[in-house]
């Protein structure tokens, strides 16, 4: 699908209609000048990552020196990156590489231990960042959904956009109906979460996610806890939502969707952000070592 | 056997009517506990240190000493100390209640505790402010697990209630010791009023089994 170069050209073809006008808002970016992602330059390793890229001033997430201990446990060792505006990244690893403590970093449901995040520009590590706020433009889907078992999958949807954003609730069943269209659970949406099958659970629950109009949207495993018969369901919705504008950060092991679907593949191991490269390169030669042993164990 | 019912038969209007006062009664301190407690739960999981100790100690005292004590002081004392005459009702209604919301508290905690951290994070995803994500999405779910311990404490509230006859109150444990003191006998007005608290504790149970099989809807 999306080949390695023109996951770029896409980025910008995609600003146009969508990114680069939210940009605008974004102010003055305190960072803007360092670490700006670059899917095309690629395949820089560790310690430089992130630092070798020239692109726009429109890094939509960019991470310095990210790091977080769960008390003496070192999980993220300092990670540095941008995300552009509209860029699919798949985040692949060995499991305990930091994989899903990375993203849970990106909306600070995980507090760092050191480092800076900036979304759109905002420092999320600072204190004073209304965090609340920021959290409501970017949406998390989970391995287990996590729906809220006592609402119907409507109000599961609606709730938020109606207590957090104000809309109406005509605004919002309309909103959430479209959504449960696309994800193709029309038929669904007035059945409690216990009613459905796992795969119906994560589209409810991305629907859920989209229905705040998210700029990002982060993945934490979205199919790992499917019966395999229900993964490709959630696969082509996830999809089809990448390239539509959204940022997304995807944690993953399926290969085969990170290596079709993003514009950028990460491989983390042992808290360092080993590798960063357009999928079509990583999957075809990997720089490093690490990377290569890991593609022998799951390809 | 010296045994006769008959002797209940212009009395046992009076003695039914303490039920008005029992069920008053447990529904007051009841619904103060359950508000009392849940706040108080709220402080004992709250990131402020001083919240969590004042819950905790509140917890501690209200546990660690007999109810009745409780409630004498606070009928008996509170006048001396405010020169205001507390009305029984109240004194009883405050004194259960206080009491009653040390022990909800616990059990509210512990049913935050189990609902599932992936909630939590699910709506702090979404962006959902605090007061809002417990009130609707966390509380909810806690409430729902442990009603059956809840029932359990209306449940000894309503025989508990019958401490208050030693303030005054005519509920029906102090209304059947009226009746056996105007008659001369004991068997018959307790063995009556027995049998309304059952029958009490009966109907509160069918109601609780119904509210559960309505918020079981979900499942």
């Amino acid at each position: 699908m999306t080949d390695a170069v023109n996951g770029t050209d896409n980025g910008s073809v995609r600003g146009a209609e969508n990114g680069r006008n939210g940009g605008l808002k974004s102010g003055p970016d305190p960072g803007a000048k360092g670490g700006l992602p670059d899917g095309a330059a690629g395949g820089t390793t560790a310690a430089g990552a992130g630092r070798a890229a020239v692109g726009g001033a429109d890094a939509m997430i960019r991470v310095e020196n990210l790091q977080k201990s769960f008390g003496r446990l070192e999980v993220l060792k300092g990670i540095t990156t941008g995300i552009a505006r509209g860029e699919v990244v798949a985040v692949i690893g060995p499991s305990g590489s930091g994989k899903s403590t990375f993203l849970r970093c990106l909306n600070r449901l995980e507090e760092p231990t050191g480092g800076k995040v900036w979304i759109d520009g905002l420092d999320i590590t600072d204190k004073k960042t209304d965090i609340t706020a920021v959290r409501q433009r970017i949406g998390m889907v989970f391995q287990h959904f996590h729906l809220f078992p006592h609402m119907t999958v409507l109000d599961n949807i609606c709730y938020a956009p109606v207590k957090v954003k104000g809309w109406t609730r005509e605004k919002a069943e309309a909103k959430a109906m479209e959504l449960l269209a696309r994800v193709g659970l029309a038929d669904k949406a007035r059945e409690y979460p216990s009613k459905l099958s796992g795969g119906q659970k994560q589209r409810a629950a991305i629907a859920r996610s989209l229905a705040m109009e998210p700029e990002i949207m982060l993945f934490d495993e979205p199919t790992s806890a499917l019966d395999p018969e229900m993964v490709k369901e959630v696969l082509e919705v996830i999809r089809g939502l990448a390239h539509t504008g959204i940022t997304m950060v995807i944690v993953t092991h399926e290969m085969k969707f990170a290596r079709e679907a993003s514009d950028t593949v990460y491989f983390l191991d042992q808290g360092l952000l080993l590798e960063k490269s357009p999928p079509a390169k990583f999957f075809s030669s990997p720089e490093t070592e690490r990377a290569r042993q890991f593609l022998d164990k799951v390809l | 056997m010296n045994l006769d019912f008959g002797v209940l038969a212009d009395k046992w209007q009076y003695l039914l009517g303490g039920a008005y006062y029992t069920l008053l009664f447990t529904f007051v301190s009841a619904l103060f506990g359950f508000a009392l407690g849940t706040i108080l739960s709220l402080f004992k999981i709250s990131g402020i240190a001083p919240l969590r100790w004042f819950a905790t100690a509140y917890t501690s005292v209200f546990r660690g000493t007999p109810l009745l004590l409780q409630l004498a002081i606070i009928y008996y004392a509170t006048p001396q100390l405010l020169n205001y005459k507390i009305s029984p009702l109240l004194a009883a209604g405050l004194a259960f209640g206080l009491n009653s919301a040390a022990y909800l508290s616990e059990t509210i905690r512990a049913g935050i505790m189990a609902v599932d951290r992936g909630q939590r994070e699910a709506a702090i995803a979404l962006g959902i402010p605090y007061r809002m994500m417990m009130k609707d999405i966390i509380l909810p779910q806690a409430f729902k697990n442990i009603l059956p311990a809840i029932v359990n404490e209306c449940i000894a509230l309503l025989k508990e209630s019958s401490l208050v006859s030693v303030i005054g109150v005519a509920d029906l444990m102090r209304r059947a010791n009226i009746v056996s003191a105007d008659t001369f006998r004991f068997f018959e007005p307790l063995i009556f009023v027995g049998a309304i608290y059952y029958v009490l504790v009966l109907l509160l149970t069918a109601l609780a089994n119904r509210l559960e099989r309505r918020l079981r809807r979900s499942d």
